[in-house]
């Protein structure tokens, strides 16, 4: 099981379908990750400042990046325990290619 | 009705565990009265009981004549009996605060300045006030706890839904009623509270009315709503009709009838085991001697001490001259159009008559030549009852020359809302030919993501917004203006711009949206295009809800108050009794109250015989209330 966990700023829903008009960025990432989890064996979690602080601050490679750098270092991605990204969200592609690796890696080992 | 039940059996603790009894109703209907009275009974009968009041002008302390305030506080001289006096906004602020704290530690203050704006936002309001409940739902040192006041249906859903979403739940993902993870601490205790509403051997629901129509639809409406979430509405107590003894002339013998033709209907429509009344009084209820009165008329079946025939105990000299205070000119300036249309706004709690206050300045304002339409967002709809002809969900032309009337439908309104964002989402995918996405499902999970309460917070919104876009009006008058809370929904987008502003840049632009909601809210902040106007009848209670809505309005969007709508004034023709002498001084000392605490101009509203109907009634009324009458310049061109 491959664990994918995205750290994003605080924000009201992380689905996009808030407000007068959906967010269409963060339809499009609720998506992606929903049929990921589909095609691979994998766990996807997401933690926003607003409602999980407290895995910001568990996580001590999490807490430096924002206690540094501030929220514009959100999202980042976390394939495991290694930082895929920082900053901007991944598609679908750059995401099943990195998810492929992985598990191509994990089978291999 | 099925009268199963005594009011005593229903409040009494009958098992083991704690009881709660809940007090539902609108402001100034007596709620408090009747909760205060509820929990002395309770005590007096030696059940250990905490009364927990959140009426936003808490008068325990004038009622039992100690402080009480935000801590848990026995009360002298009533041996069982400990209280305590919410705020809510007190109690939304230390949410706020709470969930704000641990992010102190990564962020700087200018960060935090953001996430605590974006916390501002109703549904967090909400889950706040819910969080009081749960907190004094568990009480076992007590007997009985009483709460004067009860969560609505809406708030119980909002409630509900962690538990439904449990695939998003799962992923750890949070959605727009906010907590995921953070809640999932909270989740148990939710549950168990609202296992704990929907079980009648433990809880009551109560509700408190006038003996009106518009009074019991509400309820009505209320009771359905939480009818649908297995709360079972036990107990109906209808307050302040008119002692028999006091109606000496038509005018309050045909008012008294009409109370008795609901009262009937109450008894014979509401679902509620039990049912009390009470009369109305001729000076304010205040002090332990009332508080006795109305309990032995409750739960021990005696008859209601009314001092009828008493000397005036109103100071009469505080008294004001109602004359002086009507500003005639000032409130028909704040009515008719500038350059631009005029956007005319009643708000005010249900029951005060703003939908005949609106329909008759509405058709007032046409009869002077203005292009108008009034718009209706009451579910109770009774505009059609007011205009005596059919109104849809699209204006629709009345027979009143330059007229058009529109009730919003909820229902349509959200499908249009729903089709609207779905068609949003399938463009977004239809641009992007390439995508590995299943677009169905992704669909699918937008759909079941319409299914929140705040969907349909959303819809009501977008309609409204809507008006704004319609062409062709001088004037558009609205018989319900959503508050400063439903407004920051509108305003959020413009928050988020300015967090991603601050952060990241990794969003893309604002919401299409964003543009054409900052352009409302600065319309309705324009006291040149847009009037709002507080509806309210001058007794307490309703004058400090109206007055705090309007603070909130104030504060949270930066809209000012344009006139305050006094209603149902006690005409000087009838009911001269000392009764109705007390009603009338205790009338004008809150008119004077008024004047002083909201600063602006009055429109004053006598109390009929019976509310106008029809064109003729409604312009009749209209040119005694609006002051157009008044205005010797008539309108030569009409704008747009």
């Amino acid at each position: 099981m491959i664990e994918l966990t995205l750290y994003e700023e605080a924000m009201c829903c992380s689905t996009g379908v808030c407000g007068p008009d959906p967010d269409d960025e963060l339809v499009e990432v609720s998506a992606t990750l929903d049929q990921l989890e589909e095609e691979f064996d994998l766990e996807v979690s997401r933690a926003n400042m607003q409602h999980d602080i407290d895995r910001f601050l568990e996580t001590e490679a999490i807490a430096d990046l924002v206690d540094e750098h501030g929220p514009s270092i959100l999202p980042i991605t976390v394939l495991d325990d290694e930082i895929l990204a920082e900053s901007a969200y991944l598609s679908y592609d750059e995401l099943a290619s990195e998810l492929r690796e992985t598990q191509n890696a994990t089978q291999e080992a | 009705m099925s009268t199963d039940a005594t009011p005593r059996e229903l409040v009494e603790p009958g098992g083991d565990d704690t009881e709660f009894v809940f007090f539902s109703g609108k402001g100034g209907v007596g709620k408090s009265t009747v909760s205060c009275a509820t929990a002395t009974w309770l005590a007096d009968n030696d059940y250990e009981t905490l009364l927990v009041t959140t009426d936003p002008a808490p008068n325990l302390s004038d009622i039992f004549g100690q402080q009480i305030g935000h801590e848990v506080t026995e009360i002298e001289g009533i041996q069982n009996l400990s209280a305590i006096e919410i705020d809510p906004d007190t109690a939304a602020e230390e949410y706020r605060q709470e969930t704000i704290e641990p992010m102190r530690q990564l962020l700087d203050d200018e960060e935090i300045e953001t996430v605590e704006e974006q916390l501002n936002s109703p549904c967090v309001d909400e889950i706040a006030a819910f969080d009081n409940f749960v907190d004094y739902m568990d009480s076992p040192e007590y007997d009985v706890v009483v709460f004067d006041t009860a969560p609505t249906g809406h708030t119980i859903r909002l409630m509900e839904l962690p538990s439904d979403w449990n695939a998003e739940l799962e992923k750890g993902g949070s959605t727009c009623i906010g907590p995921a993870a953070s809640m999932e601490d909270r989740k148990d205790q939710y549950e168990r509270a609202i296992d704990t509403l929907q079980d009648t051997e433990r809880t009551t629901f109560g509700f408190v009315g006038k003996p009106e129509n518009s009074s019991l639809d509400e309820i009505e409406r209320s009771a359905a709503d939480l009818g649908e979430l297995g709360i079972e509405s036990q107990l109906l107590v209808v307050n302040g009709y008119l002692p028999e003894s006091v109606c000496e002339d038509p005018f309050f013998e045909g008012k008294r009838e009409d109370e008795r033709a609901a009262i009937e209907r109450a008894e014979t429509e509401f679902d509620a085991d039990a049912m009390a009344t009470y009369p109305l009084q001729p000076g304010e209820i205040a002090g332990l001697d009332l508080l006795s009165d109305v309990a032995g008329v409750i739960y021990d079946g005696k008859n209601a001490t009314v001092d009828v025939g008493s000397a005036t105990d109103v100071e009469t000299d505080q008294s004001v001259d109602i004359d002086a205070l009507a500003d005639p000119e000032s409130v028909a300036d704040r009515v008719t159009p500038g350059d631009e249309t005029r956007y005319l706004f009643f708000t005010g709690k249900g029951g005060v008559g703003k939908s005949t206050i609106a329909a008759a300045s509405a058709t007032k304002l046409a009869e002077s030549g203005y292009e108008t339409l009034v718009v209706t967002t009451d579910p109770a709809a009774h505009l059609e009852d007011i205009f005596g002809e059919p109104v849809g969900h699209e204006p629709t032309s009345v027979s009143q020359a330059n007229l058009d009337a529109a009730r919003i439908d909820q229902e349509k309104a959200l499908d249009e809302y729903r089709t609207q964002v779905l068609d949003h989402v399938t463009e977004l995918y239809e641009d992007k030919e390439d995508t590995q996405i299943d677009i169905e499902a992704a669909i699918a999970n937008v759909e079941e993501e319409l299914e929140s309460p705040c969907a349909e917070e959303m819809a009501a919104l977008e309609k409204f917004v809507s008006y704004f876009e319609e062409d062709g009006y001088d004037v558009v008058v609205f018989d319900t203006a959503p508050t400063g809370h439903t407004l920051r929904l509108l305003e959020l987008p413009s928050d988020w711009k300015g967090f991603m502003d601050l952060g990241s840049l990794t969003k893309g632009a604002a919401p299409a949206k964003g543009d054409q909601y900052d352009e409302v809210i600065e319309t309705m902040q324009d006291p040149e295009r847009s009037s709002f106007a507080f509806v309210m009848y001058p007794e307490y209670t309703p004058m400090m809800e109206a007055y705090r809505a309007a603070e909130d309005l104030r504060d949270q969007v930066g809209i000012e108050t344009a006139f305050v709508v006094a209603n149902y004034l006690l005409p000087e023709e009838y009911g001269d009794n000392a009764f109705f002498a007390n009603r009338r001084a205790q009338q004008e000392n809150y008119l004077g109250e008024i004047k002083d605490r909201f600063e602006t101009p009055m429109m004053l509203a006598p109390l009929r015989r019976d509310e106008p109907v029809g064109l003729e009634e409604l312009r009749a009324f209209g040119d005694e209330i609006t002051g157009l009458s008044e205005l010797s310049d008539k309108p030569e061109v009409t704008v747009s």
